[in-house]
């Protein structure tokens, strides 16, 4: 796992690369005759940059969900950990059976704010337990499928044939698998400040062109003509964007990229997809688990409530809904190493005006196990994907898009 | 605006149209398309140039002229030979120069500050030092040693990336340098969480010395190996308590692959290699911690220990599958169809595991060099910056750019992999943002960056740091010196950081760093030592067009469509003000940065 000081902020060296430090980009496409496509959307599309927006993220390494949301009124819990149970006077209490994880005062306020839909036992059959196997299943929505597309990359071809460039977007260091789409071309970008060409005034127009992809370039190149059109249609909003945007609210030690996503959104952005992760496996507490364990969750709901705040402050609190997900719960029993190794159902969340906020889905029995000692899942995490994409996003053929039918959970209207 | 440079950026709509007209060949390289999944060797006459500088592409870290003539002037077979069986050529690089910033008192380091300071207040002291018998914060001391070890084990391992980086660049042998990144890959380790970076480069100098020997060997040495131990958690696997973590990682990630054995085979073979451990930089076996008794492992039941389950899964015919399917994928090329790597399994089953006859004959076949593996490969970002400086002529790593830096902007830092697979190769190195952050690094190497500060020195990765110094500076207490920025709604993360009385981490992170600057030693920051004009004299080029031509083919793996050639070598003499290089000799240093910058800024380039 990376230290997080690794995720956190900013650096010297990278504030000295302030936007506009690229130089005109801009100036030299119009000279040079090319239309700059996506920044001249902008104004015009303001409309669409109103509509609904989906924000995805994911919690990676297999966040321990039993002590995240505690079931402090089963005995069973603390029979399973008696070394890494947390007291029920510890914990924050949203009713008579369940509370968050100490430090998690922003999901205590989300959830009971009513904000807050809690999906439980969210899993799917034959399990897999490694991470890098079953986060590939949550990416792609079709386990043991072998699909090579993400579900949310399939969601913006069905609901977005025109491929709109810059519909999805997806912080980090590399692609997700799951914004991986057919005709979509997501914009992926780690640091804001660094996504811009650097040139000299002389060179931009060389610099800025875009190739198209022809038949006697291999894949790899057509492929890479692709990625360097969206770069030169995309960079120059989200630099600025990020770097124009000021807001008072503390996003807390690591903000999960989700101060970019406010800019983007408060920039108009045409993004409705938004895809971020609590990046390298931080959630992988096999040892010495409570400490860890705990500071990972607080910065998680700090991020997590301090992207709702300034939501509201920006005035599109109700535009906006975000999927908690993580690619496996952990053991119910702990490990003799303070420490908890992988496990199988897990909660997902989802959070924001439009929800109609509450537990959905039947909690997964901490008695009756399966023949590893974990949980049997109760609820397919497909159903909670149906919910976004039915109840949010209003695109009605998910059965299609999900390879199967899943029920929704009436989470919205 | 001069007149000429309006009229050029008028023309060059007119140049864009161009370049989107079919016009790049394959490259020169690629044999027929029959070739594709042919395992047999070229013949001697198919052996040429351009067929080289592929096989120094992939087998090292691309090639120079001159290096790229001297293997194009021996036959296939002893060029091949050579990469692969490499172990007598001369190679006097120095070993790595350690600063001295390790003591015996360090050991054993604790897994975290709550650890630390959990042992401190149990037992008086940790880390080899003592808590303060009274007075405000005791155990300050003791954070700030541990802050101490973290920060200086972390600087050594960037010495320690930087002393590899300079051995790719000038290694006699480059294919001994490129396994030893493969393996890297492999068996993934990070100093992240195995904060030591004795072990890390122990672990480097094992995956130097074994990469092309045998599989079975180096898998043992890496399992026993004490980066690897520490990275998944072998001291905690004891008898009555396995932990799954190495157990499962072995089969999943090191020999199978996901969907050959059971979560029971995981299970039981944590068992036997209960006890494995590691004393400082030693393995050991820790008798009383191994389980004994009998486990069943792959269908096989006995009293096995870590050994013998080793040769157990190497016994199982998917893992010469995998092992040669994923070598296979990183040298020549990412679609493998099942066949072939059965195929590709059965040479490395033929040879017992030894890797080198594998390689030699995956670098022979006539699939290496078909249209299908030429040219199609995206250079990981350590190689595209090793191998561009290797292009520009460089024999010192530059200290501006830092290697670190730029490696890591684009997605790979040495002795830093993400998790346990290690880095996803192929299309997952390119995003929007990754690929103008290439173009970005040379820029930042050929107009090197004024304003650049050290981050060996300065702690540009945590601002704080720098915060609080300036506050205990001018006579701040520590908790007012520790206080995180007023913002109007913090956080729960920033408003708990000082509740503890015993000691402050913020403090202690900032004295952590202040006392390993003092121990590790600066990198030099020398810039890259770029001489193109000497460079595009000497090829014996007069015009702008025969210095893009050079340039292009000397940096790129596909030819240049004649569009993008065009306007290349518009700007290069809009620059230079003429077609000609002589009259502008005293002046062509900057224009031919600027034309280098924009060819190896083109998409093309990403390709080797």
């Amino acid at each position: 796992m990376k230290p997080l000081n690794k995720q956190l902020l900013s650096t010297r060296r990278r504030n000295l690369l302030k936007a506009g430090g690229y130089g005109l980009t801009l100036g030299a496409a119009q000279m040079s005759g090319i239309a700059p496509v996506f920044s001249s959307a902008g104004a015009t599309n303001r409309q669409t940059g109103k509509g609904k927006i989906f924000v995805v993220l994911e919690l990676s390494g297999g966040n321990d969900g039993l002590n995240t949301l505690v079931p402090y009124g089963d005995d069973a819990y603390y029979r399973h950990r008696p070394e890494l149970s947390i007291r029920e006077n510890k914990l924050r209490k949203i009713d008579d059976h369940f509370g968050f994880n100490p430090d998690m005062a922003g999901f205590e306020r989300l959830y009971k704010d009513g904000k807050m839909a809690v999906f439980h036992g969210c899993g799917y059959d034959q399990p897999s337990f490694s991470h890098f196997t079953s986060i590939a299943y949550w990416h792609t929505a079709a386990p043991n499928s072998g699909e090579q597309l993400g579900w949310v990359g399939r969601l913006a071809d069905a609901i977005d044939p025109a491929a709109t460039p810059g519909f999805i977007v997806n912080i980090d260091e590399a692609q997700s698998l799951a914004v991986v789409a057919r005709d979509h071309v997501p914009v992926v970008f780690d640091d804001p400040r660094q996504f811009g060409r650097k040139g000299l005034f002389q060179e931009r127009a060389l610099l800025d062109q875009s190739r198209q992809p022809s038949d006697n370039m291999n894949d790899a190149q057509r492929y890479l003509m692709d990625i360097s059109r969206s770069a030169q249609q995309a960079s120059e909003q989200v630099r600025e964007a990020c770097a124009a945007y000021r807001t008072p609210v503390d996003y807390g030690i690591v903000s999960l990229d989700l101060r970019n996503v406010a800019a983007l959104i408060d920039a108009g952005m045409d993004t409705r997809l938004y895809y971020t992760s609590f990046r390298h496996n931080a959630f992988d507490t096999h040892v010495q688990q409570p400490n860890l364990h705990q500071r990972l969750l607080t910065y998680f709901s700090d991020a997590v409530s301090g992207f709702f705040q300034d939501m509201e402050r920006i005035g599109r609190a109700d535009d906006v809904v975000m999927l908690v997900f993580s690619e496996f719960g952990r053991r119910v029993a702990e490990n003799t190493n303070l420490g908890t190794d992988h496990g199988t159902a897990n909660h997902m969340y989802m959070i924001g005006n439009p929800v109609r906020g509450g537990h959905y889905g039947e909690l997964p029995s901490l008695t009756e196990l399966d023949e590893g000692e974990n949980l049997i899942h109760t609820t397919d995490f497909r159903r909670v994907y149906a919910t976004a994409i039915e109840g949010w996003l209003g695109h009605t053929d998910t059965e299609a898009m999900l390879r199967g039918k899943f029920e929704p959970f009436p989470v919205f209207g | 605006m001069t007149p000429s440079r309006i009229r050029i950026l008028k023309f060059w709509p007119a140049l864009l149209l161009a370049i989107a007209l079919p016009a790049s060949a394959a490259s020169p390289a690629a044999g027929p398309s029959d070739w594709t999944g042919d395992l047999g060797p070229i013949a001697e006459s198919d052996w040429n140039r351009s067929r080289a500088a592929h096989l120094l592409e992939r087998a090292g870290f691309g090639g120079t002229p001159e290096e790229i003539d001297k293997l194009a002037a021996m036959t296939a077979d002893e060029a091949v030979r050579h990469l692969v069986f490499h172990k007598e050529i001369p190679n006097p690089l120095p070993d790595f120069d350690h600063s001295g910033v390790h003591d015996p008192g360090i050991e054993p380091f604790p897994p975290s500050r709550p650890a630390a300071t959990n042992l401190a207040r149990d037992t008086g002291e940790a880390i080899g030092v003592k808590v303060k018998p009274s007075g405000n914060r005791r155990m300050q001391p003791v954070v700030d040693r541990f802050f101490y070890w973290l920060r200086a084990s972390m600087l050594e391992s960037h010495r320690v990336a930087y002393w590899w980086g300079q051995r790719m660049l000038t290694t006699n042998r480059p294919l001994e340098e490129k396994m030893a990144l493969f393996w890297h890959g492999h068996f993934a380790t990070s100093e992240d969480k195995v904060r030591d970076y004795r072990k890390l480069l122990g672990q480097n100098e094992l995956f130097r010395e074994q990469g092309t020997g045998n599989f079975r060997d180096l898998l043992i040495s890496v399992s026993q190996d004490p980066a690897m131990l520490a990275f998944l958690d072998a001291g905690v696997n004891v008898k009555g308590s396995p932990n799954e973590n190495f157990a499962r990682e072995i089969m999943e990630l090191f020999t199978m692959g996901v969907g050959h054995y059971s979560e029971n085979d995981i299970r039981e073979a944590a068992r036997a290699f209960t006890g494995w451990n590691y004393v400082d930089l030693t393995f050991v076996v820790k008798n009383d911690e191994h389980d004994e008794t009998q486990k069943t492992v792959l269908g096989q039941t006995g009293r096995f220990d870590g050994v013998e389950v080793i040769d157990i899964i190497l016994d199982q015919p998917v893992t010469a599958d995998y092992i040669a399917g994923k070598i296979y994928r990183y040298f020549v090329r990412e679609d493998l169809s099942a066949q072939l790597q059965t195929r590709l399994g059965d040479v490395l089953r033929d040879a017992d595991y030894d890797l080198a006859p594998f390689l030699y004959t995956m670098f022979m076949s006539r699939d290496f060099y078909s249209p299908a593996s030429v040219a199609t490969r995206i250079k990981p970002p350590v190689e595209l910056v090793v191998s561009t400086y290797k292009k520009m002529g460089l024999t010192e790593l530059p200290g501006v750019p830092d290697f670190n830096i730029a490696t890591e902007t684009l997605g790979q830092r040495l002795l830093f992999p993400p998790t346990v697979a290690g880095w996803a190769q192929g299309k997952s190195w390119i995003t929007p943002g990754l690929l103008l952050a290439r173009g970005n690094f040379v820029y930042d190497t050929v107009f090197p960056d004024i304003n650049f500060i050290p981050p060996d020195r300065h702690p540009t990765d945590n601002y704080q740091i720098s915060t609080v110094a300036d506050r205990l500076a001018e006579g701040a207490d520590v908790s007012t010196a520790t206080q995180p920025p007023g913002r109007d709604m913090t956080s729960m993360s920033n408003s708990m950081v000082d509740r503890d009385e015993a000691f402050n981490t913020r403090l202690g992170s900032y004295r952590g760093w202040r006392m390993a600057i003092e121990k590790v030693k600066p990198i030099p920051r020398t810039t890259a030592q770029v001489d193109l004009t000497s460079m595009i004299q000497s090829a014996g080029c007069a015009t702008a067009q025969q210095a893009v031509d050079y340039l292009a083919g000397r940096f790129l793996s596909v030819p240049l469509d004649e569009g993008t050639r065009g306007a290349l070598t518009a700007y290069l003499e809009n620059e230079i003000g003429g077609s000609d290089l002589a009259p502008a000799e005293t002046y062509l240093e900057e224009p031919l940065r600027a034309t280098l910058h924009l060819i190896l800024s083109l998409p093309d380039y990403q390709l080797g």
